[in-house]
């Protein structure tokens, strides 16, 4: 049973691990249009239990995309400077959206494994109860 | 006399046959049983988690799926046992 649980495991914490990089997506869509906000991103890591890989993934820290802010021009606007704009955020809603897609096909993998590994533990234990 | 005596004796010597066995399959067992019970144990304590504190619901789905294989092996070993003692009971003696 153990390979299973285990199997199990791991799907879910890279389910786990999707979501937050959706989170992650999400706050950069709401931000768009916030002056001086910078795209954040995480990446993926292995999760080490005392000294040995267990197989499991997770997100590790965030970083801000240092890519240059767009300029937006707008003179009535309170944040502009003396040539009349200022800094938008660095966010692409094209980029955004293709991540968001990305982490749903990577969730909807690891949901799949998930079923795999509970039909199969289940047709298992069905070949016993013949 | 004779006889009555000698049945006794018999019958003392048969006695010890049917006594409950201590062996390590009883061990074995046991763990099973406790380890069956604690996977039961975490499953409840993660979903009363999760309807109080909002916790992870793919732990909850997780603990979930796990017991419930455990119940389903638990439940299927539980009726291969009691079936092999029915077959012994019909046993023609």
């Amino acid at each position: 049973m153990t390979d299973f649980s285990d199997a199990m495991q791991v799907a879910s914490s890279g389910m786990k691990a999707q979501a937050n990089r959706l989170r992650h997506v999400s706050e950069n869509i709401a931000n768009a249009d916030t002056p001086g906000y910078r795209r954040k991103t995480v990446g993926f890591e292995n999760v080490v239990n005392a000294g040995q890989a267990t197989g499991e993934v997770r997100t590790g820290n965030v970083r801000l995309d240092q890519s240059a802010l767009t300029r937006i021009y707008d003179p009535s606007h309170p944040l502009a400077d003396d040539s009349g704009s200022y800094d938008g955020s660095n966010v692409s809603l094209l980029i955004e959206i293709a991540d968001a897609r990305e982490a749903q096909r990577s969730y909807e993998a690891n949901l799949k494994m998930f079923d795999q590994v509970r039909q199969m533990s289940s047709s298992l234990s069905d070949l016993l109860r013949k | 006399m004779d006889v009555n005596a000698l049945v006794a004796q018999s019958y003392a010597a048969s006695r010890s046959a049917t006594l409950p066995e201590q062996s390590g399959a009883t061990q074995t067992l046991f763990s099973a049983a406790e380890s069956f019970a604690a996977t039961l144990q975490k499953s409840e304590a993660t979903a009363m988690q999760s309807m109080t504190s909002g916790a992870d619901p793919h732990a909850l789905v997780t603990a979930l799926a796990q017991t419930e294989l455990a119940v389903q092996t638990a439940v299927t070993v539980r009726d291969r046992v009691v079936e092999a003692y029915q077959e012994i009971l019909r046993m023609p003696v």
